[in-house]
């Protein structure tokens, strides 16, 4: 699960905020309620205290404290009812104490024997007990103190039921609202998730697609419109610009042709001197580069417009290599350059063979031009699985590892001064790149300084080829 | 033979029309599509070139009227736009050739000629170049008698240079018939083999025949300067 996403943050803030709020609810729920209980116990035994003390005792005299005893067992029957009752004299002497409850909450023996009145709680070993005691006067003026108390086990059971109620029910309320806040958050988040889907899959190759559009009114909807105002502009920006290189490299056709022409008369003129003839080759030369720019820029315009091919079809890629290498190897003999083709037979795969003709041909023109006399270029074309892999080696002077990345952008050149020498405006590997990217096939490079390069184009195989190998 | 040019930028149509009355071809020119049009009716013209982009009227009518009125002229397209699509298309329309710019001059004439030869063809199998024979059939060369070894590229090279003695053409263009466009912008390797068709073809021999002009490109001419 990716702890990153939304969805999981949400949640995980949800189900702790959930749970310190639960908690906190069933602390002050346990607290108060346990307060609150023992608090009407201790009231009630009070109550009693007082009702003894203003009843039996007051009626009664010194002479009549054992009919004390039996009349409170008989009114309160304290064993009974679990009660502790308990009448001291104010010298200490205890004149009643009930006995040991039937429910044996606790122990009478152990209640020791407290000075002053009040209302308390008194802990007697594992049980506790709750314990009122007032004063009383008798008839004869004598006085006493009444006790009267309760064992605090019901209360406890109550509170114990409470707490378990509260310890099994706080984690699965939890787990449910989790439960019900993922699916939530997730149906709320799914249209984030469809846009995320659908941007990925927009490049400048269908940049007239959209984004869905969620109609629910809310912030995704407006971030998908936004989105989607965003790729229109972005749209409009880009096929303004191919549309600038294409009218660019149209609209400069023509004055190039009268120049060429112009000058192509001139130049065949024998009555010139050597230097202007010379000079005029010279800007002949130049022209002819400009002419070669313009085509350059106007193909990469047509590939990038996505220009469906007139010559797509089924081919042998080792064959076409095999067959490139041989018509430039004159090039390579020229230049004391070995180029040595190594293939598997029958890669077949789909395509327009002039265009990847001219991939392999601008790959081995940039490889003979940048290896040294006596140097080395290997072209080998194989098969790997579901691919056609197509690979130019050389052992030339390399690509610096800060250029790498660049070299399949237009105009770009490693070096500026030697790359000029050597002819090409820095169009050839854009081409490659977008010849490839039209194939639905990947080039990547490697290279080290000094050692040499490899370009290697990456080709889905035609379909339905291993038949046939 | 009588030529019509419809072409809406000035220099252009001087400068191909005066190639073309160099050849001594009668030239008329218009400059845009509804001047051409009245042109083409009114005259039988053996070839029409035309310009794509014209004002007024544009060439693909112009191209579209001209079929209609069931004129069999030959028609040769000049163009900026040099889409695969636009070819087929224009094709279509009845173009019998295509040129896009920027063109060399010497693709233009060459391409006119073609054009207008294509009726009764008289074209002997062995060209001529001074004491250079290229034998189209056997495709063999001979130089004052001697046989000379080509490779296929070699040989393609020559033959396209010995078809039209006199001329040079630009390298562009060499690229364009001898290799295909796939070499395109590969410019180096016609240097290349001129030079090793030159060691075989001018070096034994002390009048040398391929021509180089700078900037332009080659051509053979019964006595060339190196």
């Amino acid at each position: 699960m990716n702890t990153a996403s939304l969805n999981f943050r949400l949640v995980t803030w949800y189900a702790g905020v959930l749970t310190v709020v639960f908690v906190l609810l069933g602390a002050i729920t346990f607290f108060s309620l346990r307060q609150y209980l023992e608090a009407n116990v201790l009231d009630n035994q009070a109550r009693r205290a007082r009702q003894i003390a203003d009843t039996l005792i007051a009626r009664a005299s010194r002479g009549s404290e054992s009919a004390l005893g039996a009349e409170l067992e008989s009114l309160y029957s304290p064993e009974t009812n679990d009660r502790f009752i308990r009448i001291t004299r104010a010298d200490g002497t205890v004149v009643f104490a009930s006995g040991a409850p039937h429910g044996g909450g606790f122990d009478p023996a152990q209640v020791p024997a407290l000075a002053g009145t009040g209302a308390r709680k008194i802990a007697l070993g594992d049980s506790s007990l709750l314990l009122a005691a007032v004063p009383a006067v008798a008839s004869d003026g004598s006085r006493y103190r009444v006790e009267v108390g309760t064992s605090a086990r019901p209360l406890e059971e109550t509170l114990r039921r409470l707490l378990m109620m509260l310890a099994v029910g706080l984690p699965v309320t939890v787990a449910v609202a989790v439960a019900g806040g993922f699916v939530l958050v997730r149906r709320a988040l799914d249209p984030v998730a469809r846009i995320a889907f659908k941007a990925e899959e927009i490049s400048q190759h269908n940049l007239s697609e959209r984004l869905p559009v969620v109609h629910s009114g809310d912030e995704l909807e407006r971030l998908s419109v936004s989105l989607n105002h965003m790729i229109s502009r972005l749209q409009e920006s880009i096929d303004g610009s191919k549309q600038f290189v294409a009218d660019a490299s149209h609209e400069l056709r023509t004055p190039l042709t009268v120049m060429r022409g112009e000058l192509e008369s001139l130049a065949q003129d024998r009555g010139l001197t050597r230097e202007t003839r010379e000079t005029l080759g010279s800007v002949l030369e130049e022209v002819e580069r400009l002419a070669e720019i313009v085509e350059s820029l106007f193909a990469l315009s047509r590939l990038d417009a996505g220009e469906a091919s007139t010559e797509w079809r089924r081919f042998d890629l080792a064959e076409l290599a095999a067959t490139t290498a041989e018509q430039m190897s004159l090039l390579a003999t020229d230049k004391n350059v070995n180029v040595a083709c190594d293939s598997t037979a029958g890669v077949m795969v789909e395509g327009d063979p002039a265009r990847l003709k001219q991939v392999i041909v601008n790959l081995l023109d940039n490889a003979i031009k940048y290896t040294p006399a006596g140097g080395r270029v290997r072209l080998s074309v194989q098969r790997e699985p579901g691919y056609a892999v197509l690979e130019v080696t050389d052992d030339g002077i390399g690509i610096p590892a800060e250029a790498l990345p660049h070299v399949f952008k237009r105009f770009f050149r490693v070096d500026g001064s030697r790359s000029r020498e050597q002819g090409g405006a820095g169009l050839g590997l854009a081409i490659v790149k977008s010849i490839c990217s039209a194939h639905g096939a990947d080039i990547e490079v490697i290279s080290t300084v000094g050692r040499g390069s490899t370009f290697r184009l990456r080709q889905p195989l035609a379909v339905g080829v291993s038949a046939r190998s | 033979m009588r030529l019509l040019l419809v072409e809406d930028e000035k220099k252009v149509s001087d400068l191909v029309a005066r190639a073309l009355r160099a050849e001594s071809f009668a030239v008329d020119v218009a400059d845009d599509g509804a001047h051409g049009w009245e042109l083409a009716q009114s005259y039988e013209y053996d070839l029409i070139i035309l310009d794509l982009m014209l004002p007024r009227l544009s060439g693909e009518e112009l191209l579209r009227r001209i079929r209609r009125s069931n004129q069999q002229v030959p028609i040769l397209v000049l163009t900026a736009r040099a889409t695969t699509e636009d070819k087929v298309h224009n094709f279509e329309a009845g173009t019998d050739d295509y040129l896009t710019k920027p063109f060399a001059v010497a693709e233009l004439i060459m391409r006119v000629k073609a054009l207008l030869r294509r009726g009764p063809i008289t074209r002997s199998s062995v060209l001529r170049v001074g004491d250079l024979e290229v034998d189209r059939f056997t495709k063999q060369v001979r130089r004052g008698g001697r046989r000379i070894e080509l490779t296929a590229k070699e040989y393609a090279l020559l033959e396209y240079l010995a078809a039209n003695p006199g001329r040079v053409f630009s390298r562009t263009m060499i690229i364009e018939h001898v290799w295909d466009q796939s070499f395109e912008g590969l410019t180096n390797i016609v240097d290349v083999y001129v030079r090793h068709l030159r060691s075989k073809v001018d070096d034994p021999f002390p009048v040398k025949l391929i021509r180089t002009v700078r900037g332009v490109g080659y051509g053979l001419a019964e006595s060339a300067e190196r």
